[in-house]
């Protein structure tokens, strides 16, 4: 797991490399119809805004996973019944598979 | 009622920049509500939801005083998704990627931008096209920001990561 310091480091890095400056494709914006390079405060705010990015991806990307992993309700539901009537599991497999498959970072 | 839409100014994105702003120069103060849509937008990198902000003299405010709601309604097993969210900076959509066919429509309302002394909202509908899950997703839902103390004059659009490939940006007033 990444700390945000290390992260924010990471950041500078790739954002460094993103500047014309130093020989990359650069960063622009497009205000009032005309397209530029990124100003030094815009590229300071771009180092920030990926790292609280890719910190929020290791700390929750794994809850949207999980969301779109799960079966609809009106599945689970199904899963419960038929639990229920033929003694299985398959309800509780599920969730404990998906959980597995996106587990939460330690 | 007949030319009660506005426009105030259309952004197409033909070059991959980072951010798109409507507004600033553009901004004309004289509206209560504003309308804001975007169509086919897409990002050059895979898996990114446009993220949105609002900007006061030109700038994008960067506070983490944006809250947000929404509900996602998709075709994905699952059916649905939320994200509540408060004290972020920014507000965002629904995530999509760069495969053939994906992209991001939506509508947007603004309120309050032209306020001093209330909060900024905004409602969003949106939907998106996500091919490599075979994906449609209708979202809706709306945000805030808050804080007061300075008028808003605009609203800037990106991604998290990489650059908007494509996408035209218009932005309307409500005439009263």
């Amino acid at each position: 797991m990444a700390t945000i310091e290390e992260l924010t480091a990471s950041a500078q890095t790739a954002i460094d490399a993103l500047k014309t400056a130093n020989g990359g494709d650069g960063m622009f914006a497009q205000v009032n119809n005309e397209r530029r390079e990124f100003t030094e405060a815009e590229y300071d705010q771009a180092v920030v805004d990926k790292a609280n990015s890719d910190f929020d991806l290791q700390e929750n990307g794994y809850k949207q996973a999980r969301q779109e992993a799960y079966k609809s309700l009106p599945e689970q539901l199904d899963m419960m019944y038929w639990d229920g009537v033929n003694d299985t599991t398959l309800w509780a497999d599920h969730i404990a598979e998906v959980k597995e498959d996106n587990p939460k970072p330690e | 009622m007949a030319g009660s839409l506005i426009k105030l100014e259309e952004v197409t994105v033909s070059s991959s920049t980072a951010s798109v702003t409507l507004g600033d120069s553009d901004w004309d103060s004289s509206y209560d509500v504003y309308m804001v849509q975007y169509s086919n937008v897409v990002p050059v990198t895979d898996n990114q939801e446009v993220r949105m902000r609002f900007t006061e003299g030109g700038t994008p405010n960067t506070s983490a005083n944006y809250d947000y709601a929404y509900k996602i309604i998709e075709t994905l097993a699952a059916g649905f998704e939320v994200f509540p969210a408060t004290n972020q900076t920014y507000f965002r959509g629904v995530r999509y990627g760069n495969n053939t066919g994906e992209a991001g429509n939506a509508t947007l309302y603004l309120f309050n931008m032209n306020s001093t002394t209330e909060y900024a909202f905004y409602t969003l509908e949106e939907n998106a096209y996500i091919n490599g899950a075979a994906t449609i997703a209708g979202c809706t839902g709306g945000g805030v920001l808050t804080v007061t103390g300075t008028a808003r004059d605009g609203i800037e659009f990106s991604f998290p990561s990489g650059n908007i490939d494509s996408g035209t940006f218009t932005l309307y007033g409500l005439k009263k």
